[in-house]
């Protein structure tokens, strides 16, 4: 059926009109310059005999230009069906996708959508779906020949070079079945990289895999993202979510505030939701005061932007700074958690401030479910109700 | 006796490995006739995957000789250059794998159209026909314009398998087709199988952990630490398809 030399496929193409009289995808005038990937109301909703369901229910998601993201959540939450509205593999029920600009969505056809997308991006998954009759030179010069990229000539050399960055230019002419899982990955990889596609999308491309042969893959995709490439990758392991730039979470349909999952990471997600749906967004000018010393505390705060100062207010106005608290830091913590007014002045630094609050009795409630997240929020209490007695050794109260 | 369609003789194959040499295949030699369904079965590490990969001439063997019998000619396998051996292979052998490999962007047909499409041999039209055609053999011709994500793991072997038959080889090798499916679909899966035998006169070997499938072959072999651990179960009338 195929030499292993190159053969030209003449009539490969996606270019099959299935609908013809609609466009490909057109740029978008409004489109957040920085961003590769703008996901707008994004709503998903299945059908099946038990009924209608919604499994993506309204997901506002930007993600720029060089940025390395992994999505997480658990099994259900929607994190596969999120990227298949990126690849294109599914379509939204409402909402629009941009990605690179483009509406993929809004008057595309299938086949131009295909070809579109054979150029934008790349796509890695979880079981490589590498051909199983073809070397690993031939799986990477597929995509290749599919959207007719680069001289026919050019392309065996340009998949070697594929198969040499990801090193496995001596597998090049083996049929994946004789190569390691890990090694049918990287063959992917490259294959993905085939088209030079601004945006690499992973679904789970470490989950069939041992650590080290993961660890490579991680390694790879943080050398793209050096080159300029944006990586945008699906998994269920911690371990590689502290590798990337931003690590999104979805929980049952719905994304939670980054803010919080980076303040309060080893929250329940169902928690996370919560908080992301209660919490008030405020914005402070700079030096303005967030919270006054001797003030009651209803709130408590995760900064979202800029730099607050924890200042204690001696006698004759003479003040000591405690300590600056930046983006993805709290405070309020131990007034809600011990009781009582604030034991500092806490106000914006020298930028404006963007706060995330939540209420005192939603945020005790929830810190009584979650003895482990409630735990390390203890240590930080401990630590700066030391810091405060240092700074102000005569008083003693609480 | 006819000549047999596939023989095997006194085939080795040892792989040099850091902690030396390990003989993960030891003389075996046998045959398989036009129009069986065999099955090797044996243990995880037996070398079963390595038989099968010493038949279709994608792994090189160590000593020994494999033969097929196809369109008149004696082909010895491991006699020809890698160029001549894919271009043999793709049109006398189909591979069906655990995982089905059906590439997630393309539909069932142009999963299917793509090896013809590689091959060169179909015009466009002639491929989409042929490519329905077999997804008609496997029973999911309804599905043609979907795309892998939207059909069950047993639905995707189907085509996995409709897929292997493009190029009308007459060999199907299956390593652990079922491996990853469920006991109901898997016997669904024998059946597309069993049917192929039967009525249109395929030859196929099939690898497998499960002791429990020898009855649903018309032949088997059992491998042991890379030998042929018993005589072969000769069983004399081909099994038909159970829902047929």
């Amino acid at each position: 059926m195929t030499k292993p030399t190159h053969k030209k496929a003449p009539h490969l193409s996606s270019g099959k009109a299935r609908t013809p009289h609609k466009a490909a995808p057109r740029r978008v005038h409004d489109a957040v310059p920085d961003a590769i990937i703008e996901m707008r109301g994004i709503i998903k909703r299945f059908s099946n005999a038990a009924g209608e369901f919604t499994v993506l229910k309204g997901v506002d998601l930007i993600i720029n230009r060089g940025e390395f993201v992994s999505i997480v959540g658990k099994s259900g939450s929607g994190k596969s069906t999120l990227l298949n509205m990126i690849t294109g593999i599914d379509h939204p029920s409402d909402g629009q996708v941009i990605v690179n600009h483009n509406d993929i969505y809004t008057g595309v056809s299938e086949s131009a959508r295909s070809k579109w997308r054979g150029k934008n991006l790349g796509i890695v998954f979880q079981f490589f779906q590498l051909l199983p009759m073809l070397t690993l030179l031939e799986n990477v010069m597929l995509p290749m020949d599919y959207v007719d990229m680069y001289d026919f000539d050019e392309r065996p050399q340009r998949a070697m070079e594929l198969l040499k960055l990801v090193g496995l230019e001596q597998f090049a002419n083996k049929l994946p079945v004789l190569v390691s899982t890990g090694q049918q990955q990287l063959a992917a990889i490259a294959r993905a990289m085939a088209c030079d596609p601004p945006l690499l999308i992973a679904d789970e491309p470490t989950g069939n895999l041992d650590t080290r042969s993961a660890d490579t893959i991680i390694q790879l995709f943080e050398h793209f993202v050096e080159q300029g490439k944006t990586v945008v990758m699906v998994t269920h392991d911690p371990s590689l979510t502290s590798r990337t730039h931003r690590n999104i979470i979805l929980s049952d349909g719905e994304l939670i505030d980054e803010t919080i999952s980076r303040s309060l990471p080893q929250l329940r997600h169902r928690h996370m939701l919560e908080f992301t749906k209660i919490a008030e967004r405020r914005t402070y000018q700079p030096h303005e005061t967030i919270l006054s010393q001797d003030q009651r505390v209803d709130n408590f705060f995760m900064i979202r932007k800029g730099e607050v100062e924890v200042v204690l207010q001696k006698a004759r106005s003479k003040e000591t700074i405690l300590s600056r608290l930046g983006a993805d830091q709290f405070f309020g913590d131990i007034e809600l958690l011990r009781g009582g007014k604030s034991i500092a002045n806490v106000r914006a630094g020298n930028d404006e401030v963007e706060v995330l609050m939540l209420p005192r009795a939603d945020f005790v409630r929830v810190m009584e479910e979650s003895p482990i997240t409630a735990e390390a929020v203890g240590k930080i209490v401990q630590k700066r109700l030391e810091e405060h007695r240092m700074a102000d050794p005569r008083k003693t109260r609480r | 006796m006819d000549t047999p369609l596939i023989e095997i003789k006194n085939l080795s194959k040892t792989y040099s490995t850091a902690a030396g040499d390990f003989p993960a295949l030891k003389n075996i030699s046998m045959t398989v006739a036009k129009g069986e369904f065999l099955g090797v079965v044996g243990k995880s590490g037996a070398g079963k995957s390595t038989l099968l990969n010493m038949i279709n001439g994608v792994d090189e063997l160590t000593s020994g000789e494999v033969l097929v019998h196809t369109d008149g000619q004696r082909v010895s396998v491991h006699g020809m250059s890698e160029d001549e051996k894919a271009q043999w292979r793709g049109r006398t052998m189909g591979v069906v794998y655990q995982s089905f490999q059906l590439l997630p962007m393309l539909t069932l047909v142009e999963n299917i159209t793509l090896p013809m499409d590689l091959s060169g041999d179909f015009k466009p039209r002639q491929a989409r026909e042929r490519a329905i055609e077999l997804l008609r053999l496997v029973e999911i011709e309804e599905h043609a314009d979907k795309l892998p994500a939207f059909i069950s793991g047993g639905q995707q072997q189907r085509v996995a398998i409709a897929r292997a038959l493009a190029n009308d080889p007459d060999i199907l090798v299956a390593d652990e087709p079922t491996g990853s499916l469920d006991s109901v679909t898997a016997d669904h899966i024998f059946d597309v199988f069993s049917h192929l035998v039967s009525d249109r006169g395929k030859t196929i070997i099939m690898v497998t952990h499960d002791m429990g499938l020898k009855s649903r072959f018309t032949r088997s072999l059992t491998l042991v630490d890379g030998e042929l651990a018993v005589k072969t179960e000769a069983d004399d009338k081909p099994k038909r398809s159970r829902t047929k």
